[in-house]
């Protein structure tokens, strides 16, 4: 079950307070890989929720990300909405649409699950990608930043849009966090260890496995609006299953089922492929290696390396426990 | 409170459950006895849903369930262990019961709070922990301990939703005497009004606990009826005692 551990929400501090002084301090460029990082942070958040603490592994987030991105643009550039009401009602979308793949998809697991949302995300992007609505390969701009002027704060600084972002990323992490800990938390972890037990039990496990991954899909719909944001040009490339396994990289270079080290992970992708990649064009081969490391040491990730050695430090008396809970 | 009409299953060319019509009464403890391949938990998978009937008809408190999925059917008040561990492996023990209660309780979907610190769950998770002796090892990780405890738990689980019936499918095997012996005291503890169908290869425990005791060859019930008359059953013999004697 999903628990803050000291070492967790140690983590989290220093990850905020850090995140937090570096908008203070960066240029320019230091300032665009933080809204970078950070939008890739709020996606890992949401394939973790699922993927980490449910096992649903999903190939689709690339895509429900794109549809928040596209949503977002259209209704705030062509059906002229302001950013907010926007933003809310593409993460509405995303959400909606995400429960529809999670209800269908919900009959199957392991590798039959993973290929269903790729279809589904597959499905979307060459939805995206032919219909003449959306700009087809050229993609869309425009989509606006929120206008917050009138209380003085503005967006198109990249300070601010550094920070608006960070806070956007908290945020998510809030509403994983507390979902882990909620009923449906419990019965995702349930679900994830033991599915036809719980079905024993009295848990309707597809309307379960459903929510969870509207609310993976409502986040992920949040990273999109802040993608369209922060380059104010979508492409259909967003939606491309590359987006979704570059995502899982991701989760899994952080750890897997941890929700903290996804953070880890997202840090360490674009810093990584942005100073690999100034060295050598074959920074993805690098990244590889370094997945491979990590898969091999069959750790939880990097995080999950650390809370091993966390462990390793302060051994637990196990028996002693199952005492003092009783 | 549980009762069955003219089940029949076949499983491609074999039948095996053969016309089983059944009736426990409301607190009724009733024991299945069998031969290895009888379709004791065949006919279990049945009753919770887990698998289609051929034929007939299954009702539980008056209604008739056949057509009910397995969770509609554990909402109703029916809960079964398994004959082969069926356990959040990953979790510890007191979150195994605490999420068997917390489903049962209708907090398996809910968003605003964390049910496994609920009072109404954390009561239940203690209660049955008691009844099962468990209450030591509520902190302990299912995979940190010893088999004997997980099948306990394995019954422990079962009973955290509250059934009014509850199925339990060998709760002892694999299990040495001692615990075997104390399983039959930790069965006679619960409460009078719970119905309770087991599936039971040891005799002893069998005839202890029981109220009635239904016999099971190749699909069908041979036998219905009280332990004393089971002793003396020819039949029972004739099919089962061989196979006792040889355990
Ligand atoms: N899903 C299935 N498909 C085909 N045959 C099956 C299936 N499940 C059970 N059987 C067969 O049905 C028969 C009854 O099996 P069942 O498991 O119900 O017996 P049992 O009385 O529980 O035996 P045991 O005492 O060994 O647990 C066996 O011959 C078994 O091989
Ligand atoms: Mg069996």
């Amino acid at each position: 079950m999903f628990t803050h551990t000291p070492l967790r929400l140690t983590t989290l501090a220093l990850l905020a307070a850090g995140s937090l002084s570096y908008a203070y301090i960066a240029g320019f460029f230091g300032l665009e890989i933080l809204a970078e990082i950070a939008i890739l942070a709020i996606l890992v958040i949401a394939l973790d929720l699922v993927a980490g603490f449910g096992g649903m592994v999903s190939l689709c987030h690339g895509a429900l990300l794109g549809v928040g991105a596209y949503a977002f643009t259209v209704a705030a550039t062509e059906a002229g909405l302001p950013a907010l009401p926007a933003m809310l009602l593409s993460v509405a979308l995303s959400s909606v649409l995400a429960f529809a793949i999670g209800a269908v998809c919900a009959r199957s697991t392991g590798i039959y699950f993973i290929m269903a949302t790729l279809a589904f995300g597959q499905m979307a992007y060459s939805f995206v990608f032919q219909s003449p609505l959306f700009g087809g390969d050229d993609g869309l701009s425009g989509a606006p930043r929120p206008d917050l002027t009138a209380i003085g704060i503005d967006f198109t600084d990249s300070r601010a849009f550094a920070v608006y972002t960070i806070l956007l990323v908290a945020l998510s992490y809030l509403i994983a966090s507390a979902t882990l800990r909620s009923g449906l938390g419990r019965s995702l972890v349930g679900i994830h260890h033991n599915e036809k037990r719980l079905r024993a039990l009295g848990l309707t496990v597809w309307r379960a496995k459903a929510t969870a991954f509207a609310i993976s899909g409502a986040l992920a719909g949040l990273a999109g609006c802040l993608a369209a944001q922060h380059t104010q040009y979508v492409s259909p490339g967003l939606l491309s299953w590359t987006v979704s396994g570059e995502a899982l990289v991701v989760v899994i270079l952080g750890g897997l089922g941890t929700l903290v080290g996804p953070l880890l992970g997202a840090i360490l992708f674009v810093v990584l492929k942005h100073e690999i990649s100034a060295i050598t064009p074959y920074w993805h081969a690098i990244v590889g290696l370094i997945l491979i490391a990590v898969v091999m040491s069959r750790a939880k990730g990097v995080f999950g390396f650390i809370e091993a050695r966390w462990e390793a430090r302060s051994p637990k008396p196990v028996v002693k426990e199952a005492k003092a809970d009783a | 409170m549980l009762e069955t009409r003219n089940l029949s299953k076949s499983f491609g060319p074999i039948q095996v459950t053969r016309d089983v019509s059944l009736k426990l009464e409301k607190g009724e403890r009733r024991v299945i006895l069998g031969p290895n391949g009888a379709g004791k938990t065949t006919l279990f998978n049945q009753l919770v849903g887990e698998l289609r009937p051929d034929r007939g008809s299954i009702h539980l408190d008056g209604a008739d369930v056949t057509g009910l999925r397995v969770a509609d059917r554990a909402r109703r008040g029916l809960s079964r262990s398994y004959q082969k561990n069926t356990l959040f492996d990953g979790l510890t023990i007191g979150e195994n019961l605490g999420l068997a209660a917390a489903v049962a309780l209708g907090k398996g979907q809910g968003l605003w709070s964390d049910p496994l610190q609920s009072a109404e769950v954390r009561e239940t998770v203690r209660e049955v922990a008691a009844q099962v002796d468990l209450a030591p090892y509520l902190g302990a990780r299912v995979d940190a301990v010893s088999y004997g405890i997980r099948r306990q738990l394995e019954v422990g689980i079962a009973l955290a939703t509250r059934p009014k019936v509850i199925l339990m499918d060998e709760p002892t095997s694999g299990v040495g005497p001692e615990m075997s012996k104390g399983f039959h005291r930790l069965l006679k503890g619960l409460p009078r009004d719970l119905t309770i169908l087991i599936i039971e290869h040891d005799m002893d425990l069998a005839f202890d606990v029981a109220d009635t005791i239904t016999v099971l060859n190749y699909g069908e019930v041979v036998f219905d009826g009280l332990p004393e008359a089971a002793r003396g059953s020819q039949l029972l013999k004739d099919i089962y005692l061989g196979a006792w004697e040889d355990a």
